[in-house]
């Protein structure tokens, strides 16, 4: 189970990485962390003809927060975004998303940026980020830079809305309202398993009352998608408890789960109710204590 | 795209720490980290038990991270620092945790045994007291086929348990 | 003489292992970190149909490819090897069927090696393997036991004229038809065990190094008996046992996989023969996962006679075994399952008939406790017994089991049940987790939504079984000697691979002679100065090797005392052998080292010193039968959490009540109950090597097969009973296969307990959450 041939280059800045990319006319692909890339390679799944690791590059990789929210470089490890105190405590969604991911010598390596580009319908971070409504911003030399929001990014199993020449380099998380809470619940066959099914779920509150809630799914379909209270189609007046039962047969109702080894597609929509419930639930005793109980 | 306008499929020439030895060598671009210190370097206490990234036996320190060596690229390495089961014993002594787990009987076939080493040996640089549950989770990412892990969770705890015992002392 | 007292013998003491410091310090020798100058590297081109002829094989581009020293396919292959069946394939179970060392003219299932690649490295004879065409004309695959009894689909084996490798045989022991007239009901059950396998964190691997020169073949192998595979290999490349030499060093387990030589392996032998040069082939995950082997696969339709009280009269069973493409293990297991169904109970009869398939899957290859579906299939009938009568599971294991003073007091198909303690160790058990207590807890968490269940297993494991009267000695064979420096060789044919038998073998020996454990070691793995014996496998260790390592070295010591006492002018009854030191009233000096024992008893032997008659030859050979050891066994008890909202169970508490007899090492014993019982939470909960309807192999990672973590394997409680000791000498029992055979039904039992509010009946082995769902009504199947 070795890896196919292929070339490799470590460029000094993005623009040379860029000009790599873009030469490389689709067949080159950029290394972040490789935990995802390098187990397709040794499969003989993906073949390449180039890797650009882009380690070399200042700044890619870091947490910043200003007043507006998180700026997390894509080439942030998971590991490093998950220890860092500002994103646990700017983006506690994020935060929980991350310690489902893998092991801790996988996330050691594996990115931020890379985890999101890689689009795997498991993933944890492409759910959590539809939910936290972040945008990735994209360079490339033919256009500059973009701004892509999360719920225009995943198009597909391992399909993205990025083109072959552009790079993630940075991923933008504003900070949630100050009556949101959210939670982010999955259930695999074993820990650091990818999910079955995994619910990313916030909740604004308003005192006794839902004010809105958003949630996205991993494991469910061939990508995750942003449900709104909108989407969910649920009436606005009934209790908190009735609205999650609702919300949970509204996503059981929407989704087309795969079937797989390890569940059945009633298994994965049996678990999208269970879960939706439960993580709504849970989000929304978590807004109580960080005051939208109080802001009725 | 012809190969040599882009980049090189190799030889790229790297240099990294190895156990707080400078080394180097040529590689291929395709060379994991793994098979680079199994062949080049001839360390082979590096296991590779399934060249995916899941059973965790490859595992090295990688900059102090535990890191799975057979998801790495060799040439990514360039410039880093590795430690790999070798490098757990100084001068001849085993570590703390290499005797408690010698003395707590925690491996079988001692083919995970290095990947588990590595694992733990991070845990407790970075928590030196762990609880049981803090120790299965750490380890959760290192498959055993022999032990049930009830051993190597005793081995691992049994190094943080008491003072600092001498290097020389040993059951 | 000094006392021996037990504080001062190694053996039941929980020595630390020789084996650990070179693990612990990456020392290890496995075969893929042994090196040779010009050694090559083998990769296979694999087929990815599961059935198909195979029109035309064009390996040119390969041969071509960079790196690429040869490359064989199957007709080549043929001209320079020829393979052999199975261990347990006996002649007439199923065989002979004809096949290639690579395939020829068909692929027998996915994966199956096609052609051989030798190239410089592994990579690039990966990379030359893709560069291989095969043209096949597609079969319609067989992939199930139904499909495998449709005659309208192609045989495998067209000489078998379908795809029933053999069977339906039927075996009557008893008054079947008796017991079911006498009966007040007849319990019904198809009960089914699923595919799952070994998985060795080391696959097999193989560095094969033919000496044009010589003639001579040096193998390092991966592998439980280095004799086995000498003599498989032999035949397969049709060499002369001499000229085949079989090497093991550490061994990165295997749990019955690794017997014998399989066909990649005679390949790469043969491929070294051809080119001169040492061939290498560590096999990969994806390889070891898809065709190393695959175990369990067994359908059972039972039917039970019952009274009313719950007493079991008899059981009709008829038996389906799954033996995947290539004739195997599978007619052997047949056999032990009949003949172990009755287990440590007082059934009076039984009708048992089985029947083998072939299909295109994976072969049949034995796995930890390979006969284990005879404690699955009759402790889950004893469930369902208990269920359908409403008697407590307890009540009718307790009705049921056999005692050591009442009759019978053998199996019925059989073996006698002298020396069992499994009536003793299931008491035992419920007395610890407190039955009565939890069945309490038990109704008051329903109410809250919460269900608990708990599960028992009552088995007995042939460790190695009953002495076979009348039979030819099925003897293992240990030469003890003692080199110039004093150290004590224990030669044996055991191949440890994770067992700890350097150590264990040593505690033995070392006790028996009256060496320091380090002056002892074992000697294992070179068929150069291996005993007779075919390795490890069948729980010989602990009785047979280990009696026939105490009679070599008592017999040893005995040798040695008596030289030294015609030496010393002493009686031998005066003398001791103690820590490594001749003791005694008179030795010089209060004590004389081995070392310059021995170098004294040379001299006078050479300077004809000693009378005739006195054996100066520091040699023992023994053979031993395992003595009256006969079983091991015990009852193991499971307490589950099952979320019915989710499927998940949680294993709250795990319990082993055993008794392997006289343990030589605790911590080793333990380790192996453990692990035993982990490999089983995996059958139950995760491991399954599925296939889809066309035969394409889905678990060939270890992201889909997937193994049992630290977060998965609960603490597992121990206790040992004290065993009944009917040998005078040697009252080990093996205890490796244990933990895998009663832990799949005790979890099955618990998690059907948990469910028995759902109305839910566990008729399989294979319990992932999806199916719990399905089981509890929740989801549909």
């Amino acid at each position: 189970m070795k890896l196919p041939p292929f070339a490799y280059r470590a460029p000094e800045s993005l623009e040379e990485g860029l000009e790599l990319l873009a030469a490389g006319e689709g067949e080159a692909r950029i290394l972040a962390g490789g935990q995802s890339l390098i187990p397709m390679l040794a499969l003989r799944l993906a073949r390449p003809s180039l890797l650009i690791e882009l380690r070399r590059v200042p700044g890619l990789a870091g947490v910043h927060e200003d007043g507006s929210g998180l700026r997390i470089g894509a080439l942030t490890t998971e590991l490093v975004a998950e220890r860092d105190p500002r994103v646990r405590a700017a983006s506690p969604l994020l935060f929980e998303a991350l310690e489902f991911v893998g092991h801790p010598a996988i996330r050691s390596r594996g990115t931020v940026g890379g985890s999101l580009c890689h689009a795997d319908p498991a993933a944890e971070l492409p759910a959590a980020a539809l939910v936290l409504g972040a945008e990735l911003t994209a360079r490339s030399l033919a256009r500059g830079t973009r701004t892509i929001p999360a719920r225009d990014f995943f198009l597909g199993p391992y399909t993205t809305a990025l083109e072959f020449d552009e790079v993630v380099t940075e991923v933008r998380v504003p900070a949630p309202p100050s009556s949101q809470g959210s939670c982010y619940l999955e259930v695999s066959r074993r820990p650091g398993d990818f999910a079955m099914v995994g619910v990313a779920a916030a909740v604004v509150r308003g005192g006794d009352r839902v004010l809105d809630l958003r949630l996205a799914l991993s494991g469910v379909g061939d990508r995750p998608r942003l449900l709104t209270r909108d989407e969910l189609e649920l009436e606005g007046q009934d209790s908190p408890e009735v609205l999650f039962g609702q919300a949970g047969r509204s996503v059981a109702a929407r989704i087309r789960p795969p079937e797989d080894l390890h569940a059945s597609a009633a298994y994965r929509r049996h678990l999208s109710r269970v879960l939706t419930e439960r993580a709504l639930r849970t989000a929304f005793e978590r807004a109580a204590l960080q005051g939208g109980a109080a802001s009725a | 795209m012809p190969e040599s306008e882009l980049g090189a499929r190799g030889p790229l020439p790297i240099r990294l720490e190895v156990n707080g030895e400078e080394r180097g060598g040529d590689v291929e671009a395709r060379t994991t980290l793994a098979d680079f210190l199994r062949d080049q370097l001839g360390l082979t206490g590096t296991h590779l038990g399934c060249e995916h990234g899941v059973c965790g036996a490859c595992t090295v320190l990688l900059d102090s991270l535990p890191t799975r060596s057979c998801l790495v690229l060799a040439a990514s390495a360039d410039g880093c620092r590795v430690e790999t089961v070798e490098g757990l014993a100084r001068d001849g002594q085993l570590s703390r945790l290499q005797r408690a787990m010698w003395d707590s009987h925690s491996f079988q076939c001692g083919f995970c045994t290095p990947g588990f080493l590595i694992q733990a040996t991070a845990l407790l640089a970075e928590n030196p007291t762990p609880t049981e549950a803090e120790v299965r989770h750490a380890l959760s990412g290192n498959l055993c086929r022999c032990t049930g892990y009830e051993s190597i969770v005793r081995g691992v705890l049994a190094a943080c348990a008491g003072p600092e015992r001498s290097g020389a002392e040993s059951k | 003489m000094r006392p021996r007292v037990p504080a001062e013998r190694y053996t039941g003491a929980s020595v630390r292992r020789v084996e650990d410091e070179r693990l612990l310090t990456g020392r290890g020798t496995f075969v893929a970190d042994a090196h040779l100058p010009g050694m090559l590297h083998a990769a296979f081109h694999r087929s990815p149909l599961p059935h198909a002829r195979i029109v035309a094989v064009n390996t040119e581009a390969a041969r071509r490819a960079p790196g690429v020293v040869a490359v064989f396919d199957g007709a080549e292959m043929t001209q320079m090897a020829s393979p052999v069946a199975a261990l347990g394939a006996a002649p007439g179970s199923g065989g002979p069927v004809s096949f290639g060392i690579l395939a020829m003219d068909k692929v027998r299932l996915v994966g199956d090696p096609v052609a051989l690649v030798v190239a410089e490295s592994r990579a690039l004879a990966e990379d030359a393997c893709e560069l291989i065409v095969v043209e096949y004309e597609e079969l319609a695959p067989v992939v199930t036991v139904e499909q495998a009894l449709d005659p309208s689909l192609p045989a495998i084996f067209e000489e078998l004229g379908g795809n029933r490798l053999f069977g339906p045989e039927v075996k009557v022991f008893g008054d079947v038809d008796g017991a079911f007239a006498r009966a007040d009901r007849v319990v019904r059950a198809s009960i089914h065990q699923h595919r799952h396998q070994n998985v060795p964190m080391e696959g097999r691997a193989i560095l094969a190094s033919f000496d044009a020169s010589s003639g001579q073949l040096l193998v390092r192998a991966s592998t439980q008996g280095v004799n086995t595979t000498r003599q498989m290999l032999a035949q397969q490349l049709r060499m002369p046992l001499d000229r085949v030499r079989v090497v093991a060093e550490d061994v990165g387990g295997s749990f019955g996989l690794k017997f014998g030589a399989s066909r990649e392996e005679a390949a790469c032998c043969a491929a070294s023969r051809a080119l001169g040069q040492p061939v290498r082939w560590v096999e990969d995950r994806w390889e070891n996962l898809t065709v190393s082997g695959q175990a369990r696969e067994e359908s059972f339709e039972v039917e039970a006679a019952v009274t009313a009280s719950g007493l079991i009269l008899g059981l009709r069973v008829q038996m389906v075994i799954d033996s995947g493409a290539y004739p195997g293990f599978a007619p052997l297991v047949v056999d032990i399952v009949r003949e172990m169904i009755p287990g440590p109970y007082r059934l009076g009869a039984l009708s048992f008939s089985s029947s083998g398939v072939v299909t295109n899957k994976a072969s049949y290859v034995a796995y930890r406790g390979p006969w284990a579906a005879e404690t699955f299939v009759r402790e889950r009938i004893v469930d369902l017994v208990a269920q359908e009568l409403g008697i407590s599971a307890l009540e009718v294991r307790l009705r049921n089991l056999a005692t050591r003073d009442e009759p019978p007091l053998r199996m019925v198909t059989g073996p006698s049940l002298a020396g069992i303690t499994a009536r003793e160790s299931l008491l035992r058990a419920a007395e610890i987790v407190d039955l009565a207590r939890f069945q309490e807890r038990q109704l008051r968490l329903r109410d809250e939504g919460r269900y608990l269940g708990v599960g028992f297993a009552t088995y007995i494991e042939p460790a190695p079984g009953p002495r076979q009267e009348g039979g030819e000695g099925n003897t293992e064979q240990v030469r003890v000697e003692l080199d110039r420096d004093g150290l004590l060789l224990v030669h044996t044919a055991q191949m440890p691979h994770g067992q700890s038998h350097r150590t264990t073998l040593a505690q033995v020996a070392a006790d028996e002679f009256g060496a320091r454990l380090e002056q002892v070691r074992v000697m294992v793995g070179d068929s150069q100065q291996t005993p007779e014996g075919f390795g490890t496998g069948g729980s010989r260790f602990a009785a047979m090797a280990g009696g026939a390592a105490l009679h070599g070295a008592r017999r040893l010591r005995g040798k040695v005392l008596e030289a030294a006492a015609q030496i010393l002018d002493l009686a031998p009854t005066d003398l001791d052998i103690w820590r490594g030191e001749l003791v005694g009233p008179g030795v010089p000096g209060g004590g004389l080292p081995l070392a310059e024992l021995i170098s004294r008893i040379d001299l006078a032997a050479r300077s004809g010193q000693l009378p005739p008659g006195v054996d100066v030859d520091l040699t023992a050979t023994e053979d031993f039968d395992g003595g009256e050891s006969g079983w091991s066994g015990g009852t193991h008890c499971c307490v589950v959490e099952v979320d019915p909202d989710t499927g998940l169970v949680r294993i709250l508490r795990y319990l082993v009540v055993e008794d392997c007899g006289d343990l030589i090492n605790p911590a080793v014993v333990d380790g192996q109950i453990r692990g035993g019982v982990a490999q089983g939470v995996g059958a139950v909960l995760l491991e399954r090597s599925a296939y889809d309807p066309e035969g394409q192999y889905l678990s060939a990672t270890l992201m889909d097969y997937l193994l049992p973590t630290a977060l998965d394997v609960p603490h597992i409680e121990i206790e040992h009973l004290s065993p009944v000791r009917l040998d005078p000498d040697v009252n080990f029992r093996g205890v490796g296969e244990g933990g895998m055979i009663a832990a799949p039904p005790t979890i099955c039992n618990a998690i059907a307990d948990a469910l028995s509010p759902f109305g839910a009946k566990v008729l399989e082995q294979h319990l992932p959450p999806a199916r719990i769902l399905e089981l509890i009504g929740a989801t549909s199947a």
